[in-house]
């Protein structure tokens, strides 16, 4: 009987711990639904410079900023700032760089750092 | 507990939509249609990825989405990217021509005075066969127009003393890895203008050529007859050397790849 018990336990203990690791690890719950406002930053960056190219191609500074606030950040025109230098300090694709700035000067936010970038039809 | 660093495919419905629009403007712009589907696949969407845009702009246009000219544009971005690729949705009928109901095409009509075009000269005419001067057959030679084979795949910076200035051009085969050599790259700036071709350095790669620029210039590259020039004029700005803190003049890598 004891040798019975014995191995039950052990048996349970093994299976909690093998469905501990399937459910926590090797096949945890995806969470869906989710707000933008979570999403990583690789994939929010990616976000901003995808209406920025909208905005390259239409000008439309309303619409740029009704998209942007899916993303819910506190201040749109620091989120473009920050997103655009971050960039240029990272040497991302130049078509990039020249969307975020064009975007985030659009926004009043144009800095020294941001210059170069400017596009060639915008220059002084 | 609030979860952070969700990826697009978590994103509620409603978000995933406006990541769709994001995309399609995003292609508007760029044509980049591998960007674009990479896009669409981290949504993870059900089915065809491209067909779910047709869809997604078929229910935007059947809202009030689109009762703003920037709603209207954005939608016929997504049209122009799922139609190209051969899917039809409801948009189509919904939105007819969306995209040239919002393109503005200004044509200068020519205000000159027209002038009066001058009356034939009259050119005598050989009295006989034998005084006249026998003229050459002018044999016209058809000329192909130029074939763009390559196109701009990435134009990206770098900060370095031991390459500072320069404008690093690849050119590669469909396959993006493979140089080709001898092909030629001009490089254009106020006043000038400069054509070298690739291969002349092997031992950096077959495709490679590379050229100086003079601080506070601005260049445009492309592949004369090859290629369209790059969108961007490349700026030779300074910038600091991150390994050993000294100025150097920034360094660009352009990316040159066959259409074929």
């Amino acid at each position: 009987m004891i040798r019975f018990l014995g191995s039950f336990i052990l048996a349970l203990i093994v299976a909690v711990a093998v469905g501990l690791y399937l459910g926590w690890v090797q096949f945890p719950r995806e969470q869906v639904d989710r707000p933008a406002s979570v999403l990583a930053t690789t994939f929010s960056d990616d976000y901003t410079v995808m209406i920025a190219q909208g905005y390259l191609l239409d000008r439309d500074i309303t619409g740029a900023l009704e998209r942007l606030r899916l993303l819910q950040v506190e201040n749109i025109p620091a989120h473009v700032q920050e997103v655009a230098e971050r960039f240029i300090t990272n040497s991302r694709e130049v078509r990039d760089l020249q969307a975020l700035v064009t975007l985030s000067e659009g926004l009043g936010r144009l800095t020294p750092i941001m210059e170069p970038y400017r596009p060639v039809n915008q220059g002084a | 507990m609030e979860t952070v660093d969700v990826a697009p495919y978590q994103l509620s419905q409603m978000d995933k939509q406006q990541f769709m629009v994001a995309i399609g403007l995003a292609y508007a712009q760029d044509s980049d249609l591998d960007r674009a589907v990479n896009r669409l696949v981290a949504l993870r969407l059900p089915g065809d990825p491209i067909q779910a845009m047709a869809d997604t702009a078929c229910e935007l246009a059947r809202t009030g989405y689109v009762n703003s000219s920037s709603g209207l544009r954005a939608v016929g971005a997504m049209m122009t990217f799922y139609q190209g690729q051969g899917r039809t949705g409801c948009a189509d009928t919904l939105i007819t021509a969306a995209g040239a109901a919002t393109q503005v095409v200004d044509i200068q009509l020519p205000t000159n005075t027209p002038t009066v075009t001058p009356a034939a000269t009259k050119t005598a005419t050989p009295e006989s066969a034998a005084l006249a001067t026998a003229t050459p057959v002018a044999v016209v030679v058809p000329t192909a127009a130029p074939q763009i084979t390559y196109e701009a795949i990435s134009v990206n910076t770098a900060c370095g003393l031991a390459d500072s200035g320069q404008i690093q051009v690849f050119v590669y085969e469909i396959n993006g890895a493979t140089g080709i050599p001898a092909q030629p790259i001009r490089v254009r700036w106020n006043g000038g203008e400069s054509t070298f071709y690739t291969g002349l350095k092997p031992e950096r790669d077959p495709g490679y050529a590379d050229f100086t620029m003079e601080e506070n210039i601005n260049y445009i590259v492309d592949m004369p007859g090859l290629a369209e020039p790059i969108q961007t004029a490349l700026s030779a700005v300074p910038c600091t050397d991150p390994t050993t803190g000294e100025r150097a003049i920034t360094t660009y890598r352009v990316i040159f790849r066959a259409l074929s």
